[in-house]
């Protein structure tokens, strides 16, 4: 299970906008601060009032593709409890991939919204 | 930028794999301790949080596997499954796996082979520091093509006034007679000005260069070692500086040994000695017979110093009546070594080009039936859910394998072939450097890229076709046994057709080339090459008279040897591209008028020549011992000077000058046939023969003809000089017929390559039309079956397909032979004795394929013809 929205409300959907979905949320969140794996997990569950959950470890694909696409450097620096922590920033052509993910992502869900609403 | 990135971080995953690894395994673990410490946090034990933390996970090696994936990594594990594949149903196809390799491995052979060559001859650089600023001068005849020799005045003229040069150097090439622990041994020497060493950018490797002293007049016994000649003679010894060198009057200070592979022109000298010029008095060192090597300035290009040259060249033309008509060609050096080799390679590569491309094109047909016959398999694949580009990928990957595994036949190939070649082309090619021809990295490279672009070019196009397929309408095709599908099919056709025109052309060549070689092999050469010998002999330094009493000592030893019919010298044997072209004056006309001199090539010889050398004489005698210094002076000219210049007949009786040394009227005593002196291709000149006993030379080669085999005399030869002369200095034998076969060694390496390559031509082409034949017979089986069942005749089954074979044969022969009278002109100038259009050699190349065609397409539409209807019915 790569994400998944809290029991509450299973339903099943295509499996690219999930996996485009994250890459969007883990862009978002490192855009705050530099943030390693665990962290940004934790962060996304917070910010969505525990709605969302990232699968545990499936973060981490993402974030490697993310790298090697160049949106997101890695760094090895002390964690916030004194360990040799990965910890993750956005770059430049990251920044730009968050905007236009965004914009794209605003227009996507007002469409769906539409369409849910209307019927 | 960002690609840079992404190709960094690309190859770190690749190259720094077990860091990767270990940064992951710790990224991983750091998440797992994290979960863990919530887990016990919420109060579970210890060893229960870890292992629900693991749990949770979903196995770490999965993830881990799918960060890989995301890093690419993937995709190099799929190219290593997709080699194994391939070579796995290469396997399977053991048939279609040897065809397809050993027709690109001879076409990849062939190309590396002659590649090697141009390598070597064309590409490599000459072996010394900024050798493309090294350059030749060489005197122009004005409205002549060719160029001669240098002029001593000229050649200190031009370092006077031409600023274009760093360094210009004379030099010429006598022998020089040593005496060593065996007796007297000939030398190759370079007589040289100052400069020669500053010229080609070297320094010697022990001693000193020659220092400007010792090139001024006067006497400098001085010598320089070439390298070779001091390993072979003094082991290598570096105390060697500062010894002697005995020659025969005298020894030779050696002060330096120049650096190994020093090659002045085509020859690598065993010595070095000064040539000393005197400004005053240039010409007594000789007319235009030296050799002038420059260096360029930097920056300065070879158009500038032709520029400056022929204003130079006109200057010393108002100035000095002899440079009249004279202008400078400047060349360079490494282009001018190759002039000869360069269109022979040209014409080469072009030919493996051509059977090169024929390979390919037998390899796609190949690929493109092996494709369609896997297009079942494809569509299975596509429909289960592999994308069009994994599809070609695959098929790539496939033929990728196959080139390589062709590339590595085709190098072992051209290792041998090379070996061969050298032997072969061995006074065919001159090469500028003395390293060695052979399989270099230059080599590697080059084979490894066309193994890959034959690929990319000839495998793309059938993976791109095939990888398009539509799973549903394919598979519901192929369940039905459908028949070819026509585009394709006529694509293949067109590509046998193409190889047949081209083996049609390279047969054609090669029959026009061997008819050259067999015109020229009974080219009549007007002299007798068998059972003769010859050995040079230098014979400077002695007066007039004992060089004329030496010689003639010697040839009565030698005429006295059992076994030797006959004996005599010239100073410059035929066939070795060596003449001496003068002028003469009838009686009665102005006497040394130069403008009015006739022309003339003359040759000095002995008494006895023309029956050592087996020249039929025609009119009057030939020369004899009554023929000395102080009786009356003759001559004997050729019949093409006896008919030119004394048409009305008569020549014998008449008096001329001959402009030479010690030239005086003289009476022609003889006539003698024409001898193609210059070559076998040259028709004879008017040459009038001057006598070494009035006329006495420096340089001349002995002649003895024999009752048996000539070599077999060469030690009693030797001998018998040795007897006269102990100090005298012998070359080692050759017969006239090693002479006349170095003048067959260019076109006889044409003939003997191109009929190689075009049989290699014609058996892939075979193989082509038989290929697409049995292919198609294969296709149709289930129609034939159906033909057969309904009643067609067998004879009806043949008829069809070898009218298909016979059809696309007649198409090729007929592009063929169309494009091969296109090309005439490619080949006119290598030609001899037949004309490019040469009928002949156009009907046997037609002839000969078109039988190999209709024998080749014959087999499988007889197999065709013979199938049991019941069983192809049955045929999928």
């Amino acid at each position: 299970m790569l994400l998944s929205v809290s029991d509450r409300s299973r339903v099943s959907r295509p499996a690219d906008l999930v996996q485009g979905t994250l890459d969007l949320l883990i862009l978002r969140v490192i855009s705050l601060e530099p943030m390693h794996g665990w962290a940004i997990a934790q962060r996304i569950r917070r910010m969505s009032n525990d709605e969302l959950r990232v699968g545990q470890g499936s973060l981490y694909p993402a974030l490697h593709k993310l790298e090697q696409q160049g949106w997101i450097e890695a760094k090895w620096a002390a964690s916030e409890n004194n360990r040799r922590a990965k910890y993750y920033t956005l770059t430049r052509a990251g920044r730009k991939a968050l905007e236009n993910e965004t914009a794209q992502w605003e227009r996507l869900s007002a469409a769906v919204s539409l369409v849910v609403r209307r019927a | 930028m960002r690609w840079v990135t992404k190709l960094r971080l690309r190859l770190r995953s690749l190259l720094q794999r077990d860091l990767v690894e270990a940064e992951l395994d710790e990224e991983l673990r750091f998440h797992v301790e994290r979960l863990t410490e919530e887990h016990i946090a919420a109060g579970l034990a210890p060893r229960e949080a870890r292992s629900a933390a693991l749990r949770e996970m979903g196995g770490l090696d999965q993830r881990k596997e799918e960060c890989r994936d995301a890093r690419g990594l993937v995709l190099l594990d799929e190219v290593r499954q997709d080699a194994q594949y391939a070579l796995r149903g290469l396997r399977k196809t053991r048939g279609f796996t040897a065809v397809a390799i050993l027709s690109l491995a001879l076409g990849i052979g062939a190309n590396t082979t002659i590649f090697t060559f141009v390598n070597a001859v064309l590409l490599r650089p000459l072996p010394y520091p900024a050798s493309e600023r090294l350059v030749i001068l060489r005197e122009q005849p004005a409205g002549s093509a060719g160029t001669v020799a240098v002029h001593p005045l000229n050649f200190l003229e031009w370092r006077a006034r031409a600023a274009s040069f760093e360094a210009l150097a004379l030099a010429q090439t006598p022998p020089l007679d040593v005496i060593g622990a065996d007796g007297a041994d000939q030398l190759t020497r370079i007589q040289t000005s100052v400069e020669l060493f500053r010229v080609f950018g070297v320094v010697p490797v022990l001693g000193r260069a020659f220092t400007p002293e010792e090139t001024r007049p006067g006497q400098h016994d001085v010598v320089i070692l070439g390298h070779g000649f001091w390993q072979r003679w003094f082991g290598g010894d570096p105390a060697v500086i500062g010894r002697r060198l005995a020659v025969r009057d005298g020894s030779l200070t050696i002060v330096g040994v120049a650096p190994p592979g020093l090659r002045i022109g085509s020859i690598e000298p065993d010595a070095y000695t000064p040539l000393p010029i005197d400004p005053a008095k240039p010409d007594a060192i000789g007319s235009r017979s030296f050799l002038c090597y420059g260096r360029l300035k930097p920056g300065i290009s070879l158009d500038a110093a032709r520029a400056e040259m022929a204003t130079v060249a006109s200057a010393l033309a108002r100035q000095y009546p002899m440079d009249e008509g004279y202008g400078v060609s400047v060349s360079g050096l490494h282009e001018y070594l190759v002039r000869e080799g360069r269109p022979a390679l040209k014409l080469l590569m072009a030919v493996v080009t051509t059977v090169l491309v024929i390979a390919c094109v037998n390899l796609a047909g190949l690929l493109m039936a092996r494709a369609i016959r896997r297009r079942g398999e494809f569509a299975v694949r596509a429909a289960l859910g592999a994308t069009r580009g994994r599809l070609v990928r695959q098929l790539v990957i496939e033929s990728l394998v196959l080139s390589f595994l062709a590339g590595a036949a085709g190098l072992v190939l051209a290792y041998w072939s090379t070996r061969a070649l050298v032997a072969l082309t061995t006074g065919a090619l001159t090469v500028g450097s003395a390293a060695p021809i052979r399989l270099d990295a230059a080599c590697l490279v080059f084979t490894l890229g066309v193994a890959t672009l034959t690929t990319l070019v000839f495998g793309l196009v059938p993976a791109w076709q095939v990888s398009g397929v539509e799973p549903r309408t394919e598979l519901r095709e192929g369940a039905r046994g459908a028949g070819p599908d026509r585009r394709r099919h006529r694509m293949r056709s067109a590509l046998v057709v193409t190889e047949v025109a081209l083996a049609v052309v390279l047969l054609v060549g090669s029959g026009l080339l061997l008819r050259t070689f067999s015109r020229l092999v009974q080219v009549d050469l007007g002299f007798q090459p068998a059972q003769t010998i010859t050995m040079k002999l230098f014979l400077g330094g002695r007066p007039d008279d004992a060089r004329v009493a030496l010689v003639d000592q010697i040839l009565d030893r030698v005429e006295a040897l059992p076994g030797v019919k006959a004996a005599s010298t010239i100073q410059f044997l035929p066939l070795t591209g060596l003449n001496c072209g003068t002028g003469f004056w009838l009686e009665g006309q102005a006497r040394g008028d130069p403008s009015q001199a006739l022309p003339t090539e003359c040759s000095l010889v002995s008494r006895g020549y023309f029956a050592a050398m087996g020249i039929p004489l025609l009119d009057g005698r030939p020369f004899d011992r009554r023929d000395r210094m102080g009786s009356p002076r003759v001559l004997i000219v050729n019949r093409s000077f006896a008919r030119r210049y004394f048409p009305e007949g008569r020549a014998r009786g008449r008096r001329i000058l001959v402009y030479s040394s010690n030239q005086a009227w003289a009476e022609i005593v003889g006539v003698v046939g024409d001898v193609r002196h210059n070559g076998l291709t040259t028709e004879p000149a008017p040459t009038v023969f001057l006598l070494h006993a009035q006329t006495p030379g420096y340089i001349t080669s002995l002649v003895v003809r024999a009752d048996g085999e000539a070599s077999a005399q060469a030690a009693a030869i030797r001998r018998a000089i040795h007897e006269v002369d102990p100090l005298q200095a012998v070359s080692a034998a050759r017969t006239m017929e090693e002479y006349v076969a170095d003048s067959l060694a260019r076109p006889r390496m044409y003939a003997a390559l191109v009929a190689c390559f075009a049989v290699l031509a014609v058996v892939l082409a075979a193989m082509g039309i038989y290929g697409l034949l049995a292919y198609v017979a294969a296709q149709r089986t289930h129609e034939i079956g159906i033909r057969l069942a309904l009643g067609a005749s067998r004879g009806d089954v043949f008829r069809a397909l070898f009218g298909q074979g016979a059809r696309l044969a007649l198409a090729g022969l007929v592009l063929g032979v169309a494009a091969a009278r296109g090309l005439r002109a490619a080949v006119s100038t290598l030609l001899f004795g037949v004309t490019p259009g040469d009928p002949a050699s156009y009907v046997v190349a037609a002839a000969l394929f078109a039988v190999l065609a209709l024998v080749v397409a014959a087999i499988p539409a007889h197999r065709a013809s013979r199938l049991d209807p019941t069983t192809a019915l049955r045929y999928e």
